[in-house]
């Protein structure tokens, strides 16, 4: 306690120390909901503390990519480790990020006023995307490759600007070292810098906001009753640092016993190995477009699947505003009518597209 | 002179009468002009363009063609040799008589010896070539004679190729230029246009009997050979010239093939030649690998099955036939070697895509590949011994590599131990953070009882 | 419920046990990091850039192997003390090729290969010379290091 006293002679702590020895937890049925999001920041953390060290041997071109990641694996030591963790973490992170999400979907936590949180938390989700996006490429081994090509072709099938989309992501109109350069470049800087400051935005907010009830919980309190509070120091920050250890020990067990493979090189003349398809948080997306059919009512049918999953984000980023009954503090069957329906959609087409020859 | 013979005929013409005379000897200069410069009567241009001027307005290709290709890319031409230094004659004259004349030299157009005699008057004598190309040999003609084409020649068979056949009378162009016919990858198409003539070739006949073939080119375009000369930009594969010589074209001849082969793949042929086939085959390295279509060797040659090479001479399955036994052994030892090196890769493979560096032991491994080499040359000895000696030096890198394979595996299976490990003490102090946060909500539970 | 020295014991222990455990998965996830941040003892991949050795250690006319990746190259000191770098992978079949310090060319001992030290081919089956490499030299004197570089 000695240091924080010697800050406080400085800075002035007292209004943080009174804003934690006040703040308090809901406690309900629906609380253990609380923990995913600071579960989805611990792994966001442990990517970027894993990904600065990666950034210390990798290299980002075409002919040193793969040699690179092969020399932090075999030569440097505890480079399996690193790599495996930040490969493991990431799908781990994409994973708890959709459950977050969803919680937060079906639970309401979007109404008033807590609609900013939520636009920023499903920017975040996109950006997280992105992120497993440019980075499964930088590995350059042939499955990394062919799914690049794939994914940024789909960017190509957007109307009126998917040419220009592709051109801008590829770097070119091919998949070569400059797409490479690209990506890295997205990866390592623009996407942390925008996502460091959404984060902290979205922390703000459930910060000044606090843990919202859900709204079954709130209408049954009477009229003047209150929820009990767990003190969020050191209730709650002890079992949030629970749920980060258990978040690191399952991300340990699969690093141990499903080690990442380095692959083969990614040769651009070699023919697209058969089955190609994309990670698995965009096999639903994927497996969406290859059903629909090739022209429908005259309209190019990839376009229209874009479009549309277009139009589902754009719905998705609008949900707080659209939904008036929960704004109300009314129960709103048919948001979770619709959050159920895409979970279903998402966890249903994700298995059949693993399947799918 | 012209003029003065118009004026003075002018003039006579003069007295007769006064206005026809300028006129008239107007006339008579435009005659003469129209006349002394039509080509018929022009006086040619000195020097080479004499034969080639009148010979390419010919209608009949037989006199044009030559004229047009003596004009395209030629050696002879380039180095200031005109038709007339083969042919004779006289490239001065304007008149066909005088310009073919016999008393000018004029040969005509050679055949036969003349052809071998023609270009042999230059090209035999040390002190012409020196001065064009002194580094040029100059006993083709010595050795066109001891050649079958020229033995065949010699005893007045006119079918057979001269100088001009290979190399062109007209538009020769060095052997150095790609568009020869002579230049290395165009030889075997040169002497296939007679060679592969079913007419042309009717009637004569192998050295040990027998009708001489035509199928020569299309085995040659199944070869090795053939494929690294032209795919693979190794000039220095043989084709035809490479065996049979070059203007002392003839088959090596029996006992002579191995040499042949030896001037090239000689580790083969010394073995070969110590070896217990050597007086046996008559054709040496060709009994087994083929003469025109020499394929690419294959381990399944080894066997006295069918299908292999030993077969021809040897029975499978016969437990006295000693060769049988031999190769048995030889072959069922490099299986052995291959089937040992294809899988310790593959375990390296598999290893270095886990993540353990293999590098050294691929280096080390590439010495049983060399190994491998060495005892598929040593088979051409025919000593088994001496095969196995190199297979088991093969087979010692292979055992060495499999081990240190397994230690990579090992490695893999102590990096799980060690994050297994780490995952032990996770959990302990998981369930000891549980134990605390519920010792710290009872504390809460009996303060707040307690207020 | 239980004598307070009991609980008091007990929660001893437990804050003794929850130290123990902190510190043992902090250690377990710090070390990793340390040992990683250390450079290994290889420098860097060996995709165009290799060290192939001291130059002391190469006397004139001879030649030593040095692994570049997973395959073999050979660095020569030529009579003139010149160095020069091929890969040793023959172009003919892939055997390892050696010097031969008699005739100052290299050897390969499958079919007899021969290449001049310029990397050319003199004799036999290969169909091309070796493949060139550039050698430069870093630091000084006798420990000074041969660096071969993929042209």
């Amino acid at each position: 306690m000695k240091v924080i006293d010697w800050v406080d002679e400085r800075l002035d702590l007292s209004g943080v120390r009174h804003f934690v020895a006040d703040k308090g937890v809901p406690v309900h049925a629906q609380k253990i909901w609380y923990y995913l999001g600071g579960m989805t920041l611990c792994l966001f953390g442990v990517q970027v503390l894993t990904g600065i060290l990666l950034l210390l041997y990798y290299r980002p071109s075409a002919t040193e990519a793969y040699e690179s990641v092969q020399f932090i694996v075999t030569q440097v030591q505890f480079g399996w480790l690193i790599r495996n963790l930040h490969s493991w973490s990431a799908n781990l992170l994409i994973g708890l990020a959709f459950a977050h999400f969803f919680s937060v979907f079906f639970l309401k936590s979007y109404r008033k006023p807590r609609e900013l949180t939520w636009v920023s938390g499903i920017l975040l989700l996109f950006l997280m995307l992105g992120f497993g996006f440019s980075g499964y490429l930088l590995p350059w081994n042939e499955l990394a490759f062919f799914a690049t090509k794939v994914g940024t072709g789909i960017a190509g099938a957007v109307p009126l600007v998917g040419r220009f989309a592709l051109r801008l992501l590829r770097g070119g109109d091919d998949v070569t070292g400059a797409t490479l350069s690209r990506f890295y470049g997205l990866h390592v800087a623009v996407l942390p810098a925008i996502t460091t400051a959404l984060v902290a935005l979205h922390l703000l907010f459930v910060q000044r906001q606090g843990m919202s009830v859900p709204i079954g919980v709130e209408r049954k309190l009477k009229p003047g009753e209150h929820l009990p509070q767990m003190p969020f120091f050191p209730n709650y920050v002890l079992r949030d640092v629970l749920a980060w250890y258990v978040v690191i020990a399952v991300l340990a067990a699969l690093a141990a016993f499903y080690p990442w493979e380095l692959g083969t090189k990614a040769d651009p003349f070699a023919p697209v190995p058969a089955g190609i398809r994309p990670e698995w948080y965009f096999l639903a997306m994927f497996h969406t477009l290859k059903l629909v059919p090739s022209h429908v009512l005259g309209i190019e049918g990839e376009h229209l699947g874009v479009v549309a999953f277009g139009l589902a984000a754009m719905f998705l980023v609008l949900v707080p505003f659209l939904d008036r009954r929960a704004s109300r503090g009314e129960p709103s069957r048919l948001f979770t009518l619709v959050a159920a329906l895409g979970l279903l959609y998402l966890v249903s087409f994700t298995i059949i597209g693993h399947y799918a020859k | 002179m012209l003029m003065s013979d118009a004026s003075s005929a002018a003039q006579r013409g003069s007295r007769s009468s006064v206005a026809a005379g300028p006129v008239l000897a107007r006339l008579c200069v435009l005659v003469v002009l129209l006349v002394s410069t039509h080509p018929l009567y022009a006086q040619s241009p000195p020097a080479a363009n004499g034969c080639v001027a009148c010979h390419s307005t010919q209608a009949d290709s037989r006199l044009a063609t030559p004229a047009a290709l003596f004009t395209e890319p030629d050696v002879h031409r380039e180095s200031g040799f005109a038709c007339v230094d083969c042919h004779g004659g006289s490239a001065s004259s304007s008149d066909v008589a005088r310009a073919h004349a016999p008393a000018e030299g004029f040969k005509g157009k050679p055949a036969g010896q003349t052809v071998v005699a023609t270009c042999a008057r230059c090209h035999s004598d040390a002190n012409v070539m020196r001065r064009y190309a002194p580094k040029q040999r100059v006993d083709q003609a010595t050795e066109y004679a001891a050649s079958v084409h020229g033995q065949q020649l010699a005893k007045g068979d006119l079918k057979v190729a001269t100088c001009s056949s290979c190399h062109n009378a007209h538009g020769i162009r060095r052997i150095s230029d790609a568009k020869s016919p002579v230049f290395p990858t165009n030889v075997a198409n040169t002497c296939a246009t007679c060679h592969t003539d079913e007419k042309r070739m009717a009637g004569y006949t192998l050295p040990g009997g027998g009708a001489l073939p035509t199928h020569q080119l299309a085995d040659y375009q199944k070869s090795v050979h053939y494929a690294a000369l032209t795919k693979g930009n190794d000039p220095s594969a043989p084709t035809c010239n490479d065996c049979h010589g070059n203007h002392g074209a003839a088959p090596p001849g029996v006992g002579a093939v191995t040499n042949v082969c030896g001037t090239c793949h000689a580790v083969f042929a010394q073995k070969f030649a110590a070896s217990v086939h050597q007086p046996i085959f008559d054709k040496g390295c060709v009994e087994c690998h083929g003469n025109h279509a020499v394929v690419k060797p294959s381990d399944q040659m080894l066997s006295a099955a069918a299908g292999g090479a030993c077969a021809a001479c040897h029975t499978a399955g016969d437990a006295s036939d000693k060769g049988t036994a031999a190769a048995v052994a030889m072959r069922t030892g490099i299986e052995r070697l291959k089937s040992g090196i294809d899988d310790s890769g593959a375990l390296l493979r598999r290893i270095k895509n886990a993540g353990i560096e293999v590098s050294d032991e691929q280096l080390a491994l590439r010495e049983a590949g060399t190994k491998l080499t060495l005892a598929r040359t040593e088979i051409h000895g025919f000593e088994v011994g001496r095969v196995e000696a190199i297979l088991a030096d093969g087979m010692k890198v292979v055992e060495a590599v499999a081990r240190a394979g397994q230690d990579g595996v090992a490695e893999l299976r102590f990096r799980r131990r060690g994050l297994a490990v780490s995952l032990g003490a996770i959990l302990i102090f998981v369930v000891a953070l549980g134990l605390k946060i519920r010792q710290i909500d009872r504390r809460d539970r009996t303060r707040r009882a307690s207020l | 419920m239980q004598e307070g020295s009991n609980a008091f014991d007990r929660r001893r222990f437990l804050d003794a046990l929850l130290t123990v455990g902190f510190v043992s998965t902090a250690v377990a996830m710090a070390y990793p990091v340390a040992r990683f941040l250390v450079p290994p003892a290889s420098g860097e991949p060996p995709i165009d850039t290799v060290v192939a050795g001291r130059a002391g250690a190469l006397r004139p006319n001879s030649a030593a192997i040095f692994k570049f990746g997973a395959a073999p190259g050979i660095v020569v000191r030529t009579a003139d003390g010149d160095l020069r770098a091929f890969s040793a992978v023959c172009t003919h079949l892939d055997c390892t090729v050696q010097f031969k310090a008699d005739t100052s060319e290299l050897w390969c001992a499958c079919h007899n290969g021969m290449y001049d030290l310029g990397g050319n081919v003199v004799s036999g089956p290969p169909p091309r010379g070796l493949q060139k490499f550039t050698v430069n030299l870093r630091g000084e004197g006798d420990d000074a290091e041969i660096v071969v570089t993929r042209t």
